[in-house]
């Protein structure tokens, strides 16, 4: 494993994290870049411009979890100074490096999705009834188009720009919600429309919503339920 | 003493709106420099509820849920979720101060009487301050019916009556629920967003910011949570809460 990123930071060295990389600049300046893609244009390191940036993918579509892949390209920041490069990257990945210190330090708090599951009520109360397979597979498909790693689910960060994720996210009750209601009435994978949003796990064009499907028909009979 | 204040918003899966106007009031208070650190954590978006208070060197953080509605989320999900046990409670070593909703202040009327002016309303016009509501949860409407008594009590509008989307007195029966020839629809909503952007006008078949009906005007102003002096009226909610003790 290289040099960490918070090392890298503190040693003014070029560092990934996630899908986006960020050099020095100057004496103090930090240059903050996207992935490739679309003619360079820069964005002001203010929160609502970079939230702009970096929260409708190439499609258009609403991105509400920060760490989904395919993150839009093109885009750079220039930071005038450390405290700004750090609010710019917590801007694009919150709680990102607030966790990799946590995490090398031996403190990061990790909650697991039982414990999640089963603190929901209301509308995200039925999640709870999701079977272990299908927790494996909402991990798999969920987590898998994203770039923090699952600390929760037992995943190690490998990678110097790996992103530890310490607790289930909002994205991912949701997700389980859905899929145990997919259990329950046999849900079966539809066609992907592009047009579906990220998140959007009623809508049968939904992306995440067929890969799960399509996994969950080609396991064994036996692992489902 | 270190003095921190979170905002915490609803957030939303699917419309970037939703977190927008906790984004702009906390880089308003932000800007002002009050507090040493000023944080934002929402219920479907990132940071997370459940981690809203990682990485904070704080030791003394007020909470502000920017909510209209007094109910399940301010009373519920979000003290579940910070691990509150009342309006002042210790979390990991912290004090932390929980406000309740910014829906419920006194000077929230202010910006609803703001919204209303922005969009034309004189002393002759009927004020109709809309809610969501929804018959599953009776304390939905509480603050929209305390807000609207506040406004008719300083007594600047011949008119104010109050109009739900999710229940009765419904927005559609708006033009039987007032007199007045000029009608200001001022949603109560914190966001421009799916609601106050789409399905209300939809749904009242408004033509843009008036609409002729019957020989009436209808005006329609902007959402309440969208109006900079909210971030005035979450700064005097949380200097209330600092003088707690």
């Amino acid at each position: 494993m290289g040099m960490s990123v918070l090392e890298a930071i503190a040693a003014r060295r070029p560092f990934r994290l996630g899908e986006v990389e960020a050099e020095p600049d100057g004496a103090e300046g930090w240059v903050v870049r996207g992935p490739d893609g679309g003619e360079p244009r820069q964005v002001e390191a203010e929160g609502s411009a970079i939230r702009a940036a970096v929260r409708f993918d190439a499609l258009g579509r609403y991105r509400p979890l920060s760490g989904a892949r395919g993150m839009p390209g093109g885009w750079f920041v220039r930071c005038r100074s450390r405290e700004e490069l750090e609010q710019v990257l917590e801007t694009v990945y919150p709680l990102a490096l607030v966790h990799i210190r946590q995490h090398s330090e031996g403190t990061l708090r990790v909650v697991g999705l039982d414990a999640v599951l089963r603190r929901q009520t209301g509308r995200y109360e039925v999640a709870a009834e999701l079977s272990e397979e299908g927790r494996r597979l909402a991990v798999a498909s969920v987590c898998g188009a994203c770039v923090r790693v699952p600390v929760w689910a037992g995943r190690l960060p490998k990678e110097p720009e790996s992103i530890p994720c310490p607790e289930p996210c909002s994205v991912f009750v949701s997700f389980c919600r859905e899929a145990a209601i997919w259990e329950r009435e046999g849900a079966v994978p539809g066609r992907d429309d592009p047009s579906v949003p990220f998140a959007d796990f009623e809508a049968e064009g939904n992306a995440l919503r067929n890969a799960y499907l399509r996994a969950r028909a080609a396991a064994p009979a036996g692992e489902q339920r | 003493m270190k003095r921190g204040l979170l905002l915490v918003g609803h957030g939303s899966h699917l419309n970037p709106n939703s977190s927008a106007p906790v984004y702009q009031h906390a880089e308003e208070i932000r800007r002002r420099g009050v507090f040493d650190d000023v944080r934002t954590a929402f219920w479907k978006e990132e940071p997370a509820l459940g981690r809203a208070f990682d990485g904070w060197d704080a030791d003394d953080i007020t909470v502000v849920p920017v909510f209209i509605a007094t109910g399940y989320f301010t009373e519920q999900v979000v003290p579940r979720e910070l691990g509150l046990s009342g309006p002042l409670s210790r979390v990991g070593g912290r004090t932390v101060r929980y406000t309740g909703a910014i829906g419920a202040h006194p000077r929230l009327a202010d910006v609803i009487e703001l919204r209303a002016r922005e969009a034309d309303a004189g002393p002759d016009a009927a004020l109709a301050i809309l809610g969501h509501g929804t018959p599953r949860n009776p304390n939905s409407e509480r603050n929209i019916y305390l807000q609207a008594e506040r406004v008719a009590a300083r007594g600047a509008f011949r008119e104010v009556t109050t109009v739900f989307l999710d229940q009765e007195p419904n927005m559609r029966d708006v033009l039987r629920y007032t007199r007045a020839e000029t009608v200001v629809i001022v949603p109560l909503f914190v966001a421009d967003g799916w609601h106050v952007d789409e399905t209300i006008p939809e749904e009242l078949d408004l033509e843009g910011p008036e609409t002729v009906r019957n020989g009436r005007r209808i005006r329609y102003a902007a959402a309440v949570g969208t109006h900079p002096s909210l971030a005035d009226v979450i700064l005097q909610a949380a200097e209330e809460a600092l003088a707690w003790g």
